[in-house]
């Protein structure tokens, strides 16, 4: 990770807030991301009708879904993986009309996991409010076997797929959700450098 | 700016208001390539004063042998659009520039709903060609004041099959916006073009059902407003000018021998923007472009539709 250094395809993301007008709220979210939406149940709640998403995840450090179950008194789905999640929200997403806002919240990678079912619905990305939660860890493709490895913490990472050391780059693809990952040592094979944990 | 010398082989006129202008190249080659809600800048020498107008190519994209533009005569203006009617023959002709798209298809669309008010419908004829050849869902929604100010429809008709909705307003058909908006589907784009109050009327409506702007598109080419005259000065070319009631500012900069940069001349794509470093009255901003805020603090101005009424501005061209 570098400091003071701004990019292009790297995404920002802020604090979820309620979009008004609107026809319809669906929040989507896992694991820790369940915080965000404590949160935007702390705002005055839109007149419109709500549905929330959320998915249990074993990575999580923590999981919220009993505490949404008290304060979410409106529509809500608690799903056991992101798998079963993400389909639920296919399904979903196929009853939504425009003017319906969305909310997305968790780890970098589950939430461009959300984006690209929202985007594939003809949802754009700009338009979904985003609020990163938990954790810095990165998905990262790997530019040699084209594999994604979740949650990379390290600046530095053996590929999961190949095995390459790769390099965590701040260039970001919004189609494949992940950085980009390159071979460190290609030039001097086993001139690694200090593997440091960025990402916590 | 690259100009295209082009020439008049055919005038049709479509309503009592309406002629359809069929330009090809002088030279006899083929036109650049364009894509659907494109438009080019008309220069014409009225009396050895240049007027440039925009219109849009109503053309299919997939046609480059000629550019087909329309013109709605408005008595009360500049003087342009009669020129074009009374003045602009068979064997004319004209200087236009390339053609530009300030009025695109979203490409990320999985529907798109055209809604053009009057002489708006002419940017919707490309693009339904373009939507025809992609295969995209769409409606063509087309308001006009009654029967025999309808130009195109029976093109139109051909075009759009059932997917076209005419809207009579002699016959009391008004296109409710608020149920056309509603319910539908996600990644619906509209597109507006028309008289000013149809297309606020449609912006608010889309903004009030929660439809992000990203999905809401419309053009409107603005005619420079007629004002009174008054004198700017010119602080990078170092002269002072005067520009006449009828005359924008864009305008009176060029007869001034000046090149500023410009695309659509109406308002709308910000290019000719100008800093403006002294004013000691009222800038009257008429473009679409600036934000309000923009437009309140008064240092930025569009030369090609706004003026100004004071004593002394200082541009920094």
């Amino acid at each position: 990770m570098q400091r003071g250094y701004w990019i292009r395809s790297k995404p920002l993301y802020d604090s979820l807030v309620w979009q008004t007008p609107a026809v319809a709220h669906l929040v989507v979210a896992g694991g820790e991301g369940g915080i965000a939406v404590l949160k935007l149940f702390q705002q005055m709640y839109p007149k419109e009708p709500i549905q929330v998403l959320y998915a249990d995840l074993p990575t999580a450090k923590k999981n919220y879904s009993d505490i949404l179950q008290q304060i979410v008194l409106e529509e809500l789905d608690i799903c056991d993986s992101e798998e079963s999640l993400l389909a639920n929200l296919e399904q979903r997403l196929k009853d939504c009309t425009m003017g319906t806002h969305f909310y997305v919240a968790g780890s970098e990678a589950f939430m461009w996991q959300v984006l690209q079912k929202t985007r594939a619905a003809g949802v754009q990305d700009v338009d979904v409010q985003k609020e990163l939660c938990g954790t810095l860890a990165r998905p990262v493709y790997c530019v040699h076997c084209k594999t994604i490895t979740r949650d990379v913490h390290h600046n530095v990472f053996p590929c999961s797929n190949c095995g390459r050391h790769l390099f965590v780059r701040d260039h970001f693809s919004r189609r494949l959700g992940a950085y980009m990952g390159v071979m460190v040592d290609a030039e001097e094979p086993g001139n690694i450098p200090q593997i440091e944990e960025v990402y916590p | 700016m690259s100009i295209l010398n082009v020439k008049v082989a055919d005038v049709e006129q479509v309503t009592d208001m309406v002629k359809h202008f069929t330009l090809v190249q002088e030279n006899g080659q083929p036109l650049p390539r364009f894509s659907g809600g494109s438009h080019v800048v008309v220069s014409m020498n009225i009396n050895g004063r240049i007027h440039r107008n925009p219109y849009s190519l109503m053309g299919s994209p997939e046609n480059t042998d000629s550019y087909h533009i329309s013109v709605r005569r408005q008595e009360n203006s500049r003087g342009g659009s009669v020129f074009m009617h009374d003045g602009v023959e068979v064997g004319s002709t004209l200087q236009i520039t390339y053609p530009v798209n300030l009025f695109s298809l979203s490409k990320l669309g999985k529907k798109h709903i055209l809604v053009a008010g009057g002489i708006g419908i002419t940017p919707f004829m490309s693009q339904i060609a373009d939507l025809n050849r992609l295969g995209d869902d769409y409606e063509m929604h087309y308001a006009f004041r009654s029967a025999e100010h309808g130009a195109f429809v029976e093109q139109l008709q051909q075009m759009c099959g059932d997917r076209l909705h005419l809207h009579i307003e002699s016959e009391g058909q008004r296109i409710n916006f608020h149920n056309l908006l509603s319910n539908q589907p996600l990644g619906t784009h509209i597109y507006v073009c028309g008289p000013e109050p149809m297309v606020n009327a449609l912006l608010l409506t889309a903004k009030d059902l929660g439809w992000p702007k990203t999905h809401v598109h419309s053009e409107q080419f603005l005619a420079p407003p007629i004002g009174d005259s008054f004198r700017v000065q010119l602080v990078k070319s170092n002269m002072e000018i005067e520009v006449p009631g009828d005359m924008s500012m864009l305008e009176a900069m060029e007869e001034a021998g000046l090149e500023p940069d410009f695309l659509c001349r109406g308002g709308a794509c910000g290019r000719c923007e100008v800093e403006v470093l002294e004013c000691d009255g009222a800038l009257m901003h008429n473009d679409h472009y600036l934000s309000d805020a923009e437009k309140a603090s008064g240092n930025k101005i569009m030369p090609c539709v706004s003026r100004a009424r004071c004593q002394k501005l200082l541009l920094n061209i």
